[in-house]
């Protein structure tokens, strides 16, 4: 009996706890509602997907939140929909539905993809209607993001692939730091040199297994990915990870894996927050990433910051890399107000002032031509002079068919192929057996992708 | 018994090592929950800022909470549904007779066989058709009933005297009846078992609402914390600790409470 | 609910007249149709939809390419089982499953099996040990990821710092192959603990003990008691747990989502996470569908096993 009564009274604790969580819960949300529907009542909604994360997201919410209140037509809500991978399915699967955003952001390799499923509506048809003056942002960003002449998305984001290095680091151990166009063996220089002198307190450099570093490594070099011109002349049909540009430049790094003054930190979002923490403290001395580092590498970094263009192989000038980033699409799945206002928020974003702000904020370019005069712009060029080395990078390039991006679709899959390859190179395998393999599975997926879809 | 007095220290030896590798990992992210980040990003395990500081940015600039309350509603829908729809399923398999009915039993049985992470394709197409998307149906519905429910259930039925069904019989009572008077309360400890499962099975959910859920508003907790932990470039360890720490809180409470209960009912769902 | 149930019971609350009784047997059967319409319907309805249906469309799926919005264009045949039996990377997948799933039936039985056997002998304070050992139970899997992905992570993580201290050679837990899959391994035993353990006590406690009297007075060893008293008599349990974890590792996906996103090297590219790759970040739903069927295909044969032991031990 008394066991009955000693269960009986548990029960009861329990039953008490998850009443008191749910009034708990009910307490709570009942408090933070009414706020938000006030304010959204009269509002159109417009759902916007992006991808940022870190002062990128804190400072696209910020720009969410002055639309607002620039305006009371309109009430964007922003959603982050994981890492760029994620978003493309997931914009595609949901189209239709009541799920889906009316404006979402889509990194650079989906354009071919999310144009053909044709979801979206141009923005060249809002451009048409309001005469907006396109020129004002740089047309090289333009141009990656439309074809045949319609503007199918605004670039948005975007940024160039570099090299940082810790400046003061190489001072404390006297040496002399890379040039601003390095070579390969530029690289392994000061890498060798920061791992022997720092008694191997510091790692010298880190290459992330990332297939965007992958294809910028052949952009540099001046070869093709994939055939067609990268896709510029048609449909690519085969792709070509095995030429000799790539075998150098994987073999390079292999070699100072193997010496112990390059180190793996893996792939995805875990390698690049480790070697970012590695970085700040002081125990990575330098690194490739996209120039959107910037504003994490800079905010409360004792440390002075280098960062020089990307790295390109020994006896050959460099060609130049493509941009990077995304860019900003509108669906047609929602009515003409919510495209509408998906489209006075994409100008909200473009305009000269918000896109300084965005390059100080996050070290994206800023694509508006008139950003350059914004104070805020001009102040952060005066305090790290070296934070102007992206955007002259860019424009140091000639735009051709190997450095304009790759127009093809299943890119996602090139990079999870190349990245394999990538890991298996690191931890030493046979690199020519690597890349064939990557390529052979590609080759094989692009075949069947254009047979799918009728190309 | 002399043999036993001379082991217990050795004993409680093992048993302090034993619990301190279970608990370890617990007390080590509830601790790093109250370090400032900069520490822990330094490497340094100690700190002379103890502060639940974290705990308070967590609150503030994510939705952690909004999180638990929507992983709150679906697993308490689901525990609800499964109860409801599991038991009349069983009752109809061990008191009705009805054309068919051993075959209809086996063939949800077979549905035990059949892994739901293997049928997401066609699952996102059918939640996508019916616009259930983004929303706590697309989370609930799917999972109303379940297979292993209805067959824990009707084991617990059987062992129903059939005396007690003829006197139901004589006193007139229904089907429905029966079901809600007699065969309910006899069988109260599996369905507080079936009521348990389904809520922690629900609650530990990921991929699903992963591929389902679209916004902080309909997020269940697991995914939620996924959400915060892609967005952390900076790997803002703290808020993240503080952040897993006030998930696991309410599981631990309701299962230190519960204890008996589960223990009780999941030995008699593995023994019978 | 009700509704449609009231009209149908009407008859058996009238007072029973002789007649009536007669017609007993067979009005009651007329009635547990519908009974078992209501009754079953809604159950019958999800299942159809959610479990019978989409395994059929997976199967169909499967024989198909899919274009770029997913939908099924070109019918292939087999060739993405072929593509997929013959590719180096799947069959890799399927090692990585293999080495998982072994790893972490094992660990979790015998850690589980150590931890029962140690909370069953009756010591001051055990209750307090019994609890703490349940304790993983309350852990969701994105909260084990997250305790342990710090604890892996490098420079800051506790076995970078132990290793520092003791002057071990640092290991990359997450970004070396091998120890990646121990990390995950480690990580999903801890998680597994819990349950095991629980319910491998409840099985211990439910020994009777006049046979360890009767073991001990005729002198046997605490380890000849444990394999020849303790294990024969919990093997039923054991066996319930072993196939209960060897299917939820067949099925893990969190974790190795949040910890090491099936890398590196693929390493920890299990089956459920490979399907998730091809369909939903890949956007392949046919060649994710023909890996969906094959990974329906293994965990239906373990449960189906299970099943077959279960049902022998009902009918005892």
């Amino acid at each position: 009996m008394t066991t009955k009564n000693g269960s009986q009274q548990r029960l009861l604790i329990l039953g008490a706890i998850l009443v008191a969580v749910i009034a708990a819960f009910a307490g709570w949300s009942v408090m933070s509602k009414p706020a938000a529907q006030a304010q959204g009542a009269k509002r159109t909604k417009v759902v916007f997907w992006n991808e940022m994360t870190g002062p990128a997201q804190q400072q696209l919410n910020t720009f969410v939140k002055d639309f607002n209140q620039s305006q009371s037509k309109y009430e964007v809500v922003s959603e982050f929909e994981g890492n760029y991978n994620e978003a493309v399915q997931k914009i595609i699967n949901t189209h239709g539905t009541d799920a889906s955003p009316a404006v979402f952001q889509s990194m650079d390799i989906s354009t071919s993809q999310i144009h053909h499923t044709g979801y979206t509506t141009p923005v060249q048809k809002f451009i048409d209607e309001d005469h907006y003056n396109v020129n004002q942002i740089a047309a090289g960003a333009r141009a990656f993001y439309a074809n045949k002449g319609t503007q199918l998305s605004m670039p948005f984001n975007t940024s160039q692939p570099v090299l940082y290095y810790n400046a003061t680091l190489l001072k404390k151990y006297k040496i002399t730091p890379p040039p601003v166009n390095p070579s390969y063996s530029d690289i392994t220089r000061v890498a060798t040199q920061l791992t022997d002198r720092s008694h191997k307190k510091v790692q010298g450099m880190t290459v992330e297994i990332y297939g965007w570093l992958f294809e910028q490594f052949m952009a540099n070099a001046g070869v093709s990915l994939a055939n067609q011109e990268d896709g510029h002349a048609g449909t690519p049909t085969a792709v070509n990870f095995t030429n000799a540009a790539t075998v150098k430049t994987m073999k390079w790094i292999q070699d100072n894996l193997k010496k112990g003054d390059f180190v793996n930190y893996g792939a995805g979002a875990n390698a690049q927050n480790n070697e970012t923490a590695s970085f700040l403290s002081g125990r990575l001395g330098m690194f490739m990433q996209s120039s959107a580092s910037i504003g994490q590498l800079t905010t409360g970094n004792q440390d002075q910051l280098g960062i020089t263009y990307y790295p390109h192989p020994d006896g050959q000038k460099s060609n130049g890399v493509a941009i990077g980033g995304a860019s900003l699409w509108i669906s047609n799945d929602k009515p003409s107000n919510v495209q509408r206002g998906a489209w006075e928020f994409i100008k909200y974003l473009m305009t000269a002032k918000s896109q300084a702000q965005w390059q100080v904020a996050t070290g994206y370019l800023a694509l508006n031509k008139d950003s350059q005069k914004e104070a805020v712009l001009q102040n952060l060029y005066k305090k790290l002079p070296a934070t102007k080395v992206p955007g002259e990078q860019l424009r140091a390039a000639t735009p051709n068919a190997t450095n304009s991006g790759i127009f093809l679709q299943g890119l996602i899959q090139e990079r999870n192929l190349t990245q394999t390859a990538m890991e298996q190179i690191y931890n030493g395998s046979d690199i020519q057996k690597s890349l064939a393999t990557a390529q052979k599975s590609m080759n094989a997926y692009i075949q069947g992708n254009n047979r799918a879809n009728g190309y | 018994m002399i043999q036993t007095k001379t082991r217990k220290p050795l004993r409680y030896l093992v048993l302090i090592l034993l619990a301190i590798i279970i608990l370890g990992p617990f007390i080590l992210g509830f601790w790093t929950s109250l370090l400032p980040t900069a520490d822990i990003a330094k490497g340094a395990l100690w700190s002379t800022h103890i502060s639940f500081a974290n705990y308070a940015e967590a609150v503030k600039q994510t939705a952690i909470l909004r999180y638990l309350l929507n992983s709150f509603v679906i697993s308490t829908l689901t525990m609800a549904a499964q109860l409801l729809f599991c038991s009349l399923g069983a009752y109809a398999f061990v008191f009705l007779k009805f054309k068919g009915r051993d075959l209809l039993f086996y063939l949800i049985l077979a549905t035990m066989m059949l892994p739901f992470e293997a049928e997401v394709i066609p699952n996102f197409a059918t939640v996508r058709q019916l616009n259930l998307l983004n929303h706590y149906a697309v989370m609930v519905i799917p999972f109303l009933t379940s297979a292993f429910g209805i067959f824990m259930l009707r084991q617990a039925f059987r062992q129903i005297p059939p005396e007690l069904k003829e006197a139901a019989d004589v006193e007139g009572l229904n089907h429905w009846q029966f079901y809600w008077r007699v065969t309910l309360p006899y069988a109260r400890i599996s369905l507080f078992t079936l009521a348990a499962y389904s809520f922690l099975e629900s609650w530990n959910q990921y991929l699903w609402p992963m591929l389902t859920t679209f916004s902080d508003k309909f997020r269940p907790v697991q995914d939620g914390l996924r959400q915060l932990q892609s967005q952390e470039t900076f790997n803002n360890w703290g808020m993240i600790q503080a952040s897993a720490v006030i998930v696991v809180v309410p599981t631990l409470i309701v299962l230190f409470v519960g204890q008996h209960y589960f223990k009780n009912g999941l030995n008699e769902g593995a023994t019978k | 609910m009700q509704q449609e149930i009231t009209p149908a019971s009407k008859p058996s609350l009238k007072p029973k007249t002789l007649n009536q009784a007669n017609a007993k047997g067979f009005n009651l059967h007329v009635n547990d149709k519908w009974y078992a319409l209501a009754f079953l319907g809604p159950s019958v309805l999800i299942l159809g939809v959610f479990v019978f249906y989409p395994m059929l469309r997976t199967l169909y799926l499967s024989l198909f390419l899919t274009n770029n919005v997913g939908r099924p264009t070109v019918f292939i045949g087999l060739k993405n089982y072929v593509n997929l039996l013959t590719s180096s990377a799947y069959q890799a997948s399927l090692q990585a499953t293999a080495v998982y799933v072994i790893g972490v039936v094992a660990f979790t039985l015998i850690l589980g099996l150590l931890l029962a056997q140690m909370a069953v002998r009756k010591l001051a304070g055990i209750q307090w040990f019994r609890t703490i050992f349940s304790a993983t139970m309350g852990v969701s899997v994105s909260v084990a990821a997250i305790f342990w992905l710090f604890i892996f992570s490098p420079s800051i993580g506790l076995f970078d710092q132990i290793g520092t201290l003791l002057h071990l050679p640092l290991v990359q837990w997450l970004t070396t192959p091998g120890p990646a899959m121990i990390a995950v391994i480690i990580s999903t035993v801890w998680m597994n603990l819990g349950f095991t353990f629980l319910i491998l006590f409840g099985a211990l406690q439910m020994v009777p003990q006049p046979l360890y009297e009767a073991a001990a007075i005729e002198g046997a060893s605490p380890s000849y008691q444990f394999f020849h008293v303790t294990l024969p008599m919990i093997s039923p349990t054991l066996f319930f747990t072993s196939t209960v974890t060897l299917i939820g590792a067949f099925k893990s996906f969190g974790l190795i989502d949040l910890m090491t996103a099936g890398g590196p090297n693929n390493a920890t590219n299990l089956m459920v996470y490979q399907v998730y790759r091809d369909a939903f970040l890949n956007g392949n739903y046919g060649l994710a569908s023909a890996e969906s069927v094959i990974l329906a295909v293994i965990i239906a044969l373990f449960t189906l096993l299970q099943f077959k032991f279960l049902e022998k031990r009902v009918t005892y």
